[in-house]
C-alpha cells in the first residue's frame, strides 16, 4: 500500500482538479468521496489537501470561497476555473498515456 | 469530545499568527471527520483520535510562504513553481551600485595623476567591495536553488550571449584604442572594466526579470 500510496499522491492535484470538475466541494467531502471511490484503501491528510488547494489556488486553477450551513457550520468551498478545467483536462490526457506505457512496460508473460 | 477537539486543533494553530482561515478550515474538516466517524458507530474516544491522525503535519503549511509540492512528479508539473525567495531588490541594488563603483574607480586616478588619485580609486574599491559583501548572500543560500533551472532556461542562454558580446567588443575596443593611442600602459583598465560592464548587464537583466516577474 505504501508504495500505491505515493504514487496516487503524486497525482494529488489531478485527483482534486477531476473531484471539483464534477461540482464544488470542501474539504472533508472531497476526501470522503476519495475514501469512498478507493473503498477506503487512500485518503489525504487534511495537510496534504490543504496544501494541495494552496497550491491550485495560487496556480489559479481554483477558486474558493466561504459557504455557510446550518448548525454554525463555516465552510470554505472549491470551484474549478476555466484554467483549472484545462490543466484537469490536459493531466487526464498524460495520465491515459501514462497508463498506456505502464501497461506496456509491465507487461509479463510467465515462462513456461 | 467534540470540544476536545476543537480545543486540540486551536493549539496546534496556537504559535502561528495569521493563521484564522487556515485554522477554521481544517477545524470544520476535522469536526466533519470526527461527525462523521461517530455516525459510523465508532466511540467518540476513536472518532477523536482517528480525526487527529487524519490531519498529518500541518508544519508545511504553518511555515506559510511558497508550499513545495511534496513530490516532484507529473501532477506538480502542472502548477507553476514559484521561485522561493527571489534576490530583494534593494540587495540588487546595492549590487549595481558597487559595479558602478568598480568601474569608476579609476577616474580619481585619471583626474589627479597623484598618489591621491591613486588614494581615491583604493578607497572607492573598497566601498564597493563593501556594497558586494552587504548585497551578497547570493553565493550562499539560494544560489544552488537557482542554478537547478538555468542551464536548460532562455534566460541563461541570453545571458551566455550577452556574456560573449561584450567580451568580443571589449577586445575589439582594447586593440583599437591601444594601437591608435599607444597608451598600452593604461589600455589593460579594460580588462577590469569589461567584467565590470558584465556584471552590470547581468544586474540590470536580472532586475528586470525580477520586476517582470512580480507583474
Amino acid at each position: 500500500m505504501s508504495i500505491a500510496g505515493d504514487l496516487i499522491r503524486g497525482h494529488t492535484d489531478a485527483i482534486i482538479l477531476a473531484r471539483l470538475l464534477q461540482s464544488d466541494s470542501y474539504g472533508y467531502e472531497i476526501n470522503k468521496i476519495i475514501s469512498t471511490l478507493s473503498s477506503g484503501r487512500f485518503e489525504l491528510k487534511e495537510a496534504t489537501l490543504y496544501t494541495a488547494f494552496k497550491r491550485l489556488e495560487e496556480s489559479g486553477f481554483i477558486a474558493s470561497y466561504w459557504g455557510d450551513s446550518g448548525a454554525g457550520a463555516r465552510r470554505r468551498y472549491y470551484t474549478i476555473t476555466p484554467a483549472g478545467r484545462e490543466a484537469c483536462l490536459r493531466l487526464l490526457a498524460e495520465w491515459e498515456e501514462t497508463k498506456e506505457i505502464m501497461d506496456q512496460l509491465l507487461k509479463t508473460e510467465e515462462r513456461t | 469530545m467534540r470540544d476536545q477537539l476543537i480545543r486540540y486543533v486551536d493549539l496546534l494553530f496556537a504559535g502561528a499568527h495569521d493563521a484564522g482561515d487556515i485554522r477554521q478550515e481544517i477545524l470544520q474538516n476535522t469536526l466533519d471527520r470526527y461527525d462523521d466517524l461517530v455516525a459510523q458507530g465508532k466511540t467518540p474516544e476513536a472518532a477523536y483520535s482517528l480525526a487527529i491522525s487524519g490531519i498529518g503535519d500541518i508544519s508545511e503549511i504553518l511555515s506559510g510562504g511558497a508550499v513545495p509540492p511534496e513530490i516532484p512528479t507529473p501532477a506538480a508539473a502542472v502548477t507553476e513553481r514559484t521561485e522561493p525567495q527571489e534576490t530583494p531588490v534593494w540587495k540588487k541594488v546595492l549590487r549595481a551600485i558597487g559595479i558602478c563603483l568598480y568601474i569608476l574607480c579609476p577616474v580619481p586616478l585619471f583626474v589627479l595623476q597623484n598618489e591621491i588619485g591613486l588614494c581615491g580609486l583604493l578607497t572607492i574599491v573598497a566601498v564597493a567591495t563593501a556594497l558586494m559583501v552587504i548585497a551578497g548572500g547570493k553565493s550562499g543560500n539560494d544560489a544552488p536553488r537557482k542554478e537547478e533551472p538555468i542551464p536548460t532556461s532562455p534566460r541563461s542562454e541570453l545571458h551566455k550571449a550577452v556574456n560573449a558580446i561584450i567580451w568580443a567588443v571589449g577586445l575589439c575596443v582594447y586593440f583599437l584604442l591601444s594601437f591608435s593611442t599607444g597608451a598600452w600602459y593604461i589600455t589593460w583598465i579594460l580588462f577590469l572594466i569589461i567584467p565590470a560592464v558584465n556584471g552590470l548587464v547581468k544586474a540590470c537583466m536580472d532586475l528586470k526579470e525580477a520586476s517582470r516577474n512580480e507583474n
